[in-house]
């Protein structure tokens, strides 16, 4: 989708599932792409080994609730390519459980990494982007930020907060060039669809008006439209890609 | 490394030409603020990133005090050499 390529690239949490449909796409439109995660996959392994996309991708393994090893990250990234065009913030974990019967260790790990680690690197990576006067902002929320779900409460604050952050950062950042928008993609077939049986992805995909679940290539065309050079005039906005669920 | 005064004066003076703000006085008595170059607060961030960007630490993000004039954030490289 995107006609730009060179592009240096930072996307939080791709080394599964969404992030790395994500980091795959950048690395297909010919971008350089720095992503960090827990631990590396396969799929972290396959990029590496890989002469079409080894030399494009630098991976480190970075819990994002890790503040000074997160700086150390962007750092790293500006070391070896100078500056941040996009920021993709898609690292995020759940757990899910009824609130009432949450421990809280379980809630701090959650906010810790999903809205503090977020907002840490948002900070880093924006003061970049201010010094330059350009860059775009994705934050990978949830429609559970917007319609909620049983046993998600602590997760769907953190996405609910994040579009908070995005309208914020797109008012505070409009005027020097940096644009911030969120998509909020529903049900989609990756490991984060946590907690949910067949059946109950069954009784969604029948609920859903496209007739299936997501794929991680539906959020990262829209990611990357949003992150398109020539996009100067969407910001601020949430992009709700569900196939109509909760049209 | 420490910046000469004149370098941190002339990144200043690139950074309100940038922001179309008037640079006629800019000597170390010209307030950051209000009364001299109008600064908001978006703008002492830009500033703030450029400065770090620069010279590697900035007077915007150390300490409790943020600079008040043109000669305060000068005299923050200055005081490295000291």
């Amino acid at each position: 989708m995107s006609t730009e390529t060179g592009r240096v690239v930072i996307v939080t949490g791709g080394s599964r599932g969404l992030g790395a449909g994500i980091v795959q796409s950048y690395l297909d439109s010919g971008d350089l792409v720095a992503t960090c995660a827990r631990s590396r996959t396969d799929e972290v392994a396959r990029w590496q080994d890989d002469p079409a996309t080894a030399d494009r991708l630098l991976f480190s393994e970075v819990d994002l609730s890790d503040r000074p090893a997160t700086t150390a990250f962007v750092n790293e990234v500006i070391e070896r390519w100078d500056h941040v065009d996009v920021l993709v913030n898609n690292a995020g974990v759940a757990r899910d459980g009824i609130l009432g019967m949450s421990r809280d260790e379980d809630i701090d790990l959650v906010i810790d990494l999903n809205i503090k680690g977020t907002l840490h690197i948002t900070r880093q990576v924006s003061r970049r982007m201010l010094a330059r006067g350009s860059g775009h902002i994705v934050n990978i929320s949830s429609i559970v930020g917007l319609s909620g779900y049983r046993g998600l409460a602590v997760y769907s604050s953190t996405k609910a907060a994040l579009d908070g952050m995005t309208r914020s950062l797109a008012r505070e950042l409009g005027s020097r060039g940096i644009y911030v928008n969120s998509v909020a993609p529903g049900y989609l077939r990756t490991e984060m669809s946590h907690g949910l049986d067949e059946d109950q992805l069954q009784q969604i995909v029948r609920r859903t008006p496209a007739g299936r679940l997501g794929e991680p290539q539906d959020i990262a065309r829209i990611v990357q439209f949003l992150t398109a050079p020539e996009n100067d005039y969407i910001t601020g906005q949430v992009i709700v890609a569900d196939g109509g669920l909760t049209a | 490394m420490t910046p000469e005064p004149a370098h941190v004066r002339e990144t200043i003076s690139t950074f309100l030409q940038r922001n179309g703000k008037g640079t006629d006085s800019l000597d170390d008595a010209t307030s950051l603020w209000g009364d001299g170059l109008e600064l908001d607060s978006l703008d002492a961030a830009e500033l703030s990133a450029v400065l770090e960007d620069s010279y590697g630490r900035d007077p915007f993000s150390v300490g409790d005090a943020m600079p008040d004039t043109v000669g305060d954030v000068v005299g923050f490289y200055a005081a490295d050499a000291g």
